[in-house]
């Protein structure tokens, strides 16, 4: 059973170092505090269940149980029904979507989207998600300050983040050198036809953008044909094997990829499959997504706010944070985890130094709604 | 006899029979295809909300955008229901003709992948087609795969991984109608002097021509509409119209563009259905 | 057997002839053991590896052997519900779609009706459409009816796609019917009711339950018709389609042994009941 025995043992020897510094990339960074405004109408009563769809493995586990929500449940007497349904942001959309838009509740109180593909924005800007009941989350003074006002959600008032993550490259160290560079992962012939990109527009459009020179905060048209001929080249030269969602750990784990874009934490938990994976930022910079707590319309938000704010407790946090592996958006994780596992509290994967969080960037907002955009690379990745 | 059974009964009896059966298949069934109609009529985006505007430019664009996917999925199912054919035939006629007391056990392996979930199986090849697997190993040592090929994410993994999966749809109705030959018909062919092999050619061919035409269609139709074995076996380059049409409907959540698409796919299917119709006569084929 | 050529005109067959001959019908043997073992060798993987005891979170190298898969079949959180939903549906599904199916079988067979030839044909389509524009129009009407999607809506669609198979099934069997036998009861003075119900039913009971079976399997197997419409309801095949892009365990191979071997067995039984009737008979 890889349970956390494993994972620890694993992390001794990821090695998740030797990112390079470059010019900053950003987090949205504004200044100034946010007004706890006043909560929802929400009745301040708890429910009895708390429905929470969540990525996969992406909570503390422990043979079959979950420990942050059975400690959850014992304190607050709300049975957490926990479901891992969400396998990509667009088609748990399109699953909960005619839900909403017919006003309906989706069974849902709390659910889990990445905030760089379009999703939070269009949930918020159609009204379809509740708004946090602050007054149950003291704890939000917690989140830490980069992530405090996003520009999809200015004042957080009806999201708060669960984790971030990296994009960067993925690499077998027993079958190929160290891949560093996407110059290498899109041009090596080395690593010909066992490459992989990610389906995931704001991932692959980002890093190849940055890699050509461009922003990825400010898409262009021009930036943007640039680099979807740069990856057309790739593809058809075939160097890239396919384009892939969360499956390319598979392919990565044995042996089918020796190189590929992937997400940090998966490579740590991937480690336990296969040892010699190894992960970096590419150098000419990766980029940073969050994947973030959002109620959708109907839920509970009062029940759903204060389970929030229990995962924004320094304790909980280190303790899902111990497994997920993830970057933790909550302050006082790192200062609590210290003490259990040092390790993890100092791998800069999950509490990333402020050298890395300057070489990650974030997509433009006004791509993710461009339909022109996504339907050229809806093309791509499925032609 | 038999007839006045028939005759005495007109009237209602049949309808009643009927009615409740045949309503569920027009209410889940035939009115759905008219609203799909209806939505590839359309135009708008989840954004937006959709509105009829006879926006017959969605068939248009479906088949200049994506003319590669439709014309793959044509030579995918082609291909699979060829090799399908060609591979089960002689089985089909080894149960049929040499099956004996066996008969009904044969059959039982032949529908046996059957009895595991459509996509475990396809993950199973994912399995066994792995590019450090033994398959791979294999063919690489004996010279058909170049040093360093694959043959995962190819067009040959897919369209191995829908003959496989469709195989029982071609054996069975192949093993059906061989089963109904009469074996006299062929020794009266070997007694007239033709050789084995005239003899099937002749006389066990032509008739055993009604399984072929339904293995035919059986395994070719929802082959052509298939995407997990493109999308569990092969890379973007593979994807077939089956791919594209779901990604329109349940992640870019573009319904018009992906029902104008599927009408597309079933007027096509069903035109070739049609052809084979009047070639064979509907009663050969219904039954 | 006496080797003295007693067809005019047929050439004593020589050695050469004769083990060509020997070897032409073995060729043919082998090649249906060969056909057989690549039928089966992804069920033996599959099978195999729900064995496995992979240490991350995918199930494609072989990595040792462990029984805790099939002791812990459901350790894997939203496996059990998704299979109880499976067989919930197949249950009822296949109970309604035979019921169905068989009236029309019956009416198809025993009367000469106007739009017979039209409705022999309805019931057809559906066979013959892709599953993809099945599951897609059902989809369109839901969305256009603004029906929930979920536990009905999977129902309705699997009860639609199992009609046809079940119309089919029953039909094969009332064609070949010997109609002598109702004649005869109706004769010794049995009414048309009691005579469906004493001769007819009982006689293609066989046909009914394997028109059940076959439906039942068809529903539990079904993906694409029920991912399009099932909302977020979960059914075994749409998780099995779910870890697949993220981490296959092995108790997605152990449940799909169960079943195969559930089915297998049954299909066995089925066969040796069926050889014993033939021997009787």
């Amino acid at each position: 059973m890889t349970d956390q025995i494993t994972r620890r043992t694993f992390l001794r020897r990821a090695a998740a170092s030797g990112s390079i510094l470059t010019v900053p990339g950003l987090l949205a960074a504004c200044g100034g505090t946010s007004t706890s405004s006043g909560g929802s109408t929400s009745s301040h009563k708890l429910a009895k269940t708390l429905h929470f769809s969540n990525w996969t493995l992406y909570i503390d586990k422990s043979g079959n149980k979950h420990p942050s929500l059975d400690q959850f449940q014992q304190k607050y007497g709300v049975h957490v029904d926990y479901r891992e349904d969400i396998n990509d942001n667009a088609s748990f959309f399109s699953k909960i979507q005619p839900d909403l838009a017919r006003g309906q509740s989706t069974g849902r109180d709390i659910i889990v989207m990445t905030d760089n593909s379009r999703y939070p924005s269009l949930l918020v800007q159609k009204g379809w998600v509740e708004k946090l009941d602050k007054s149950a989350i003291p704890n939000i003074k917690n989140l830490i300050p980069q992530q405090r006002h996003p520009s999809w959600d200015p004042h957080r008032d009806y999201s708060l983040p669960w984790q971030s993550g990296f994009t960067g490259i993925g690499w077998n160290e027993k079958l190929t050198d160290p891949v560093t560079t996407m110059g290498d992962l899109l041009g090596n012939p080395k690593l010909k036809g066992k490459v992989g990109l990610l389906t995931e527009f704001s991932d692959t459009i980002a890093l190849v953008m940055a890699y050509n020179g461009d922003d990825p905060s400010n898409i262009t048209d021009a930036t943007f044909n640039k680099a979807i001929s740069t990856i057309e080249k790739a593809v058809h030269s075939g160097q890239i094997r396919q384009f892939y969602g969360n499956d390319y750990s598979g392919a990565l784990a044995n042996g089918d990829l020796v190189a590929t874009m992937a997400w940090s934490g998966d490579i740590i938990q991937l480690q336990a499959d296969n040892p010699h994976l190894k992960w970096n930022l590419p150098d000419t910079g990766g980029d940073i997504w969050t994947d973030n707590m959002l109620i959708p319309k109907g839920g509970d938000a009062y029940t759903a706010s204060v389970y929030m704010n229990w995962v924004y407790t320094p304790r909980i946090a280190a303790e899902i944070e111990d497994y997920v592996n993830y970057v933790c958006p909550v302050l006082g994780a790192k200062a609590a985890l210290l003490k259990q596992d040092p390790q993890i509290a100092k791998n800069p994967l999950i509490f990333p130094t402020q050298e890395m969080l300057n070489n990650v960037h974030t997509i433009d907002p006004k791509a993710l709604n461009n339909e022109k955009y996504q339907t050229t690379w809806q093309n791509l990745i499925s032609a | 006899m038999g007839l006045g059974f028939l005759h005495r009964h007109r009237g209602s009896t049949p309808y009643l029979l009927l009615a409740p059966g045949m309503l569920w298949l027009a209410v889940f069934f035939l009115v759905p295809l008219g609203f799909l109609f209806y939505q590839s009529l359309q135009s708008g985006s989840i954004d937006f909300g959709y509105a009829f505007t006879w926006a017959w430019g969605n068939y248009w664009d479906s088949i200049k955008g994506y003319r590669g996917q439709f014309e793959r999925s044509f030579e995918y199912a082609g291909l699979a229901t060829l090799i399908a054919l060609v591979v089960s035939y002689p089985v089909a006629y080894w149960i049929a003709f040499r099956g004996g007391r066996w008969k009904n056990l044969l059959l039982l392996f032949i529908v046996a992948p059957f009895f595991v979930t459509y996509l475990i199986r396809t993950l199973a090849w994912e399995t066994i087609l792995a590019d450090h697997g033994l398959v791979v190993r294999l063919l690489t040592d004996i010279h058909i795969l170049a040093p360093g090929g694959r043959l995962l994410a190819t067009g040959t993994a897919v369209v191995a991984g829908i003959t496989y999966n469709f195989l029982p749809f071609m054996a069975l109705p192949l093993y059906v109608s061989l089963e109904q030959i009469d074996p006299t018909l062929i020794e009266a062919a070997e007694d007239l002097y033709a050789s084995k092999w005239r003899a099937f050619l002749r006389v066990t061919l032509p008739l055993s021509m009604p399984g072929v035409v339904a293995g035919t269609l059986l395994t070719f139709i929802p082959a052509a509409g298939d995407f997990i074995n493109a999308q569990l076996l092969g890379s973007p380059t593979n994807h077939m119209i089956g791919n594209v049409i779901n990604s329109k409907f349940n992640e870019l959540i573009d319904y018009p563009a992906a029902a104008a698409m599927s009408f597309i796919l079933m007027a096509i299917i069903l035109a070739m259905v049609l052809v084979y119709a009047r070639a064979v006569g509907t009663e050969k084929l219904t039954g | 057997m006496t080797s003295v050529a007693v067809e005019l005109g047929r050439p004593r067959r020589s050695v050469l002839a004769r083990t060509w001959a020997f070897v032409r019908r073995h060729v043919l043997t082998v090649y249906s053991l060969l056909f057989f073992a690549y039928l089966l060798l992804p069920i033996a993987v599959v099978v195999a590896f729900s064995f496995n005891h992979p240490k991350g979170r995918f199930n494609y190298t072989w990595q040792g052997f462990t029984f805790s898969n099939w002791t812990h079949w459901n350790a894997i959180p939203g496996i059990q519900s998704a299979l109880e939903l499976s067989l919930e549906i197949a249950l009822i599904a296949s109970l309604l779609a035979t019921a169905l199916g068989t009236l029309i079988a019956l009416a198809l067979v025993r009367y000469g009706f106007r739009g017979r030839g039209t409705t022999n044909l309805i019931v057809f389509l559906p066979l013959s459409t892709p599953e993809i524009v099945l599951g897609a129009s059902l989809l369109t009407l839901f969305l256009n009816l603004s029906t929930p999607l979920g536990f009905s809506t999977i129902l309705i669609a699997h009860v639609m796609f199992c009609i046809s198979f079940a119309v089919v099934t029953v039909k094969a069997r009332l064609i070949g019917f010997d109609r002598h036998l109702e004649e005869a009861a109706m004769d010794l003075g049995a009414n048309e009711w009691t005579t469906f119900v004493r001769v007819t039913l009982p006689l293609i009971a066989p046909a009914i339950l394997a028109a059940l079976l076959l439906c039942f399997a068809i529903s539990i197997d079904d993906f694409v018709v029920t991912y399009f419409n099932a909302g977020s309801e979960v059914t075994f095949p749409i998780f099995v389609w779910g870890a697949a892009r993220n981490a296959t365990p092995p108790q997605i191979n152990v449940i799909g042994t169960a079943i195969f071997a559930i089915a297998a067995t049954m299909m066995l039984l089925n066969v040796f009941l069926q050889n014993r009737r033939a021997k009787r008979a």
